[in-house]
């Protein structure tokens, strides 16, 4: 049987497969990015706080979250999160092992991590807001939320956007490791369509391949949308 | 949670214990992987069409794929081929270690390469033409005013790079490497511990990584004497002059 | 037209300090319905501060500010310093007058139209489609009307001050506040600038122009106030202290420049 029928779609092809687990790899990355947006917003806005706790804790957490190798936050989320689920459980009078769900560990894991990027990320872009345009927007009455929802988060997102494309590309990756809980994605459905045909270096090209499939393809979507939105903005020569 | 300071101290000890793998790993593969980096800036910038187009593909390739997939291909797959097995590589392909430093030599050359094309570029021409002025060319040019300057440049960059490799030596766990991750993941799932077990190694990692970009640091401030404060002149001029902390 | 009764903007006593560094040392300041005031003044002696602080996008250490009779109230909160008591009252105020900057800042993620239309419709409240049809007519008479789709990446120096200062009149304000609304224009625009603010000036709005052109603050303002350290140095209207004023800094001001 040749390497072709072995990737393609036929009977022991394991084409079908390997593609199901390109959109695995793609959900848990968008689920980890969504929480780290959520959790970056949350620690940047501690981070440019007034509070002293507020930005200790915040810098705590863009710490230890970029200074633990993913792995070991992997390990955290997935046996952690077991134990926690399996103690609820007990508290329940439910006794035996709970795992936690492995896609739902692997987004919060990954979550966590692109997080601490996504703070700086936000925390930068806030900081690039131009202070004039709020204070034309004060100077005409609009109160906090407005301008808040009006001026300042349209901006952040606008600057974001490039920092938001590296730490897409950087979860990407990351949720390779996300294999370890057992997750149907790409890297261990490659692992185990490996290993069932002792193909290894076939499937692990392949995967490989897939996975530059996507980093070009995300490439090219953030590109698009970064020169889109800085049609609108492209800078004028001389002032400002 | 209580503050088990026994088993925080042993957990400690035990993963310690690891550290020189994980270090061992991480200078291997940082040496390795400039060495092949300066092999493939060579090729972009000095090449041909041919070696500028590999230099461009290997990047694209290294960059663009996770590295677990290219530690698991070195490991697993180059194993599977008899004439590796037979050929006189094999002593250093077969053994766990070799193959991540291998891999992860050949990930980070991908972006130390991007970071040396960028000092490069950095590189003023102004003062590359005074060079050239001054008579110079070719390798003594490279080695007295374009090299200095570059790496100067490349710094701040380089010194990101070489921390996310500390991070990256963890996954040489999943090829049967004892580092700092796979001893702590196997105190894991012995004690069912997580949470001091991660805070622990979290913490190793975070002072290997404190260490390091102190180092780095000296090394920046040792090789830029000129974006310092302006010295103060040696004879004695003026009590008034402004003396900079 | 006569006096009205009650000043459009009347401010008692503003000091300010930056640190250590007074900045204002109790200015005071009645502007009738109509008055244009231009404020003049050496860098540093506290004029675009003094400005800034009658909309309060600066606090006032000490001081009064009261608009069309409404005074805005203040308080000391906990570390003793003086702060506005009510939010809304201030949001409402504020909405009132309108002010133009030195660098323009227009909304940069949205068109020259709906920079002007910002205002009405989100903190007036006002119907859109109404909104709408008065800033253009708006642009038109500040000489934008072909741009109302542009960004103002895309607009000159000039325009976007001209922008900016329909965007001001959007509100319809009780004043206008312009602070330095021309230092920061190539020569060759500031001309486009002046002429909108001088027939705005001969309409009868009321404005406080911060700034260094003494062509305009000679020839179209009703009054010029000159600002030395944080004290008023000279008040009084142009012909009068153009020619032959009390204070000596003046007169060596203004003779730094060709009137």
């Amino acid at each position: 049987m040749s390497w072709i029928d072995l990737i393609g779609f036929g009977e022991h092809g394991r084409g079908g497969i390997l593609l199901w687990a390109m959109g695995m790899t793609l959900a848990v990355t968008a689920a980890s990015l969504c929480i780290g947006a959520l959790l970056g917003a949350i620690v940047a806005a501690a981070k440019l706080s007034a509070s002293r706790p507020a930005r200790w804790l915040g810098d705590a957490y863009t710490t230890i979250f970029r200074g633990a190798p993913e792995l070991l936050i992997i390990y955290l989320v997935y046996f952690g999160g077991s134990q926690a689920v399996t103690a609820v459980g007990q508290w329940l009078n439910y006794e035996g092992f709970l795992g936690l769900p492995s896609f739902l560990a692997g987004a919060i894991a990954v979550g966590l991590i692109s997080g601490a990027y996504q703070a700086e990320v936000y925390r930068g872009a806030y900081q690039a807001v131009s202070r004039g345009e709020l204070d034309a927007a004060r100077s005409i009455g609009m109160g906090t939320m407005l301008r808040f929802r009006r001026i300042l988060v349209p901006q952040i997102l606008r600057f974001s956007l490039p920092g938001l494309g590296n730490v897409w590309q950087l979860s990407l990756k990351d949720s390779t490791l996300v294999s370890v809980t057992g997750l149907a994605e790409l890297m261990r459905t490659s692992q185990i369509a490996a290993g069932s045909t002792k193909q290894y270096f076939l499937f692990f090209i392949v995967g490989g391949a897939l996975y530059l499939v996507l980093t070009t393809l995300s490439d090219r979507v953030f590109g698009f949308a970064e020169r889109r939105v800085a049609r609108s903005f492209r800078h004028s020569l001389g002032r400002h | 949670m209580d503050f088990d300071v026994a088993f925080l101290v042993s957990t400690f000890v035990k993963l310690v214990a690891a550290v020189p793998m994980t270090l061992g790993l991480f200078a291997c593969s940082v040496s390795l992987g400039a060495l092949f980096a300066l092999g493939i800036t060579y090729c972009r910038v000095s090449g041909g069409l041919v070696l500028s187009a590999f230099a461009r593909a290997y990047v694209f390739v290294f960059r663009g794929s996770p590295l677990l997939i290219q530690m698991f291909l070195i490991y697993y797959g180059l194993g599977q081929f008899p004439a590796v097995r037979h050929s006189l590589f094999w002593p250093v392909l077969r053994d766990p270690f070799s193959c991540a430093v291998l891999a992860l030599a050949l990930c980070t050359a991908g972006y130390q390469a991007e970071i040396m094309r960028g000092g490069l570029q950095a590189v003023p021409s102004r003062e590359i033409e005074a060079g050239r002025a001054a008579g110079m060319s070719g390798l003594l040019l490279f080695r007295r005013i374009i090299a200095p300057i570059a790496i100067r440049q490349a710094l701040p960059a380089y010194s990101t790079e070489i921390i996310l490799m500390v991070k990256s030596t963890a996954l040489a766990s999943l090829v049967t490497v004892w580092e700092v991750t796979g001893t702590a993941q196997r105190l894991i799932s012995q004690t069912y511990r997580t949470m001091e077990v991660f805070l622990v190694a979290t913490l190793i990692y975070l002072l290997i990584n404190f260490i390091i970009v102190r180092l780095m640091a000296l090394v920046e401030y040792r090789l830029s004497p000129h974006l310092r404060e302006r010295p103060v002149p040696a004879s004695g001029g003026g009590r008034q002059g402004e003396v900079h902390g | 037209m006569a006096d009205a009764p009650v000043p459009a903007i009347s401010v008692r006593n503003i000091r300010k300090s930056f640190g250590q560094h007074e900045v204002l040392r109790g200015i005071s300041l009645d502007a009738n319905d109509g008055d244009v005031i231009s404020i003049l003044g050496a860098s540093g002696s506290g004029k675009s501060t003094f400005l800034r602080c009658i909309n309060l996008l600066e606090t006032p250490d000490e001081g009064e500010i009261t608009v069309a009779g409404e005074a805005i109230a203040m308080k000391r909160n906990r570390a003793g310093s003086l702060v506005p008591a009510d939010r809304k009252q201030v949001d409402r105020i504020r909405s009132e007058l309108a002010m133009v900057f030195q660098s323009f800042n227009l909304w940069s993620h949205m068109t020259v139209l709906q920079n002007l239309i910002e205002g009405p419709v989100h903190v007036l409240k006002r119907p859109k489609a109404e909104c709408i049809a008065e800033a253009e007519a708006l642009l038109e008479k500040v000489g934008l009307a072909e741009r109302r789709n542009y960004y103002p990446a895309h607009l000159s120096g000039g325009q976007q001050q001209r922008a900016a200062i329909a965007r001001a009149l959007a509100m319809q304000p009780k004043a206008l506040l312009f602070d330095e609304p021309t230092s920061a224009l190539d020569p060759e625009l500031v001309g486009e600038v002046l002429k909108v603010m001088r027939s705005l000036a001969e309409e009868g709005r009321t404005m406080l122009v911060v700034t260094h052109e003494m062509a305009f603050a000679r020839n179209v303002s009703d009054r010029v106030m000159f600002l030395h350290e944080g004290v008023v140095e000279a008040d009084g209207a142009p012909e009068d202290i153009f020619t032959n004023s009390d204070s000596e800094r003046f007169r060596q001001f203004i003779g730094n420049f060709q009137a």
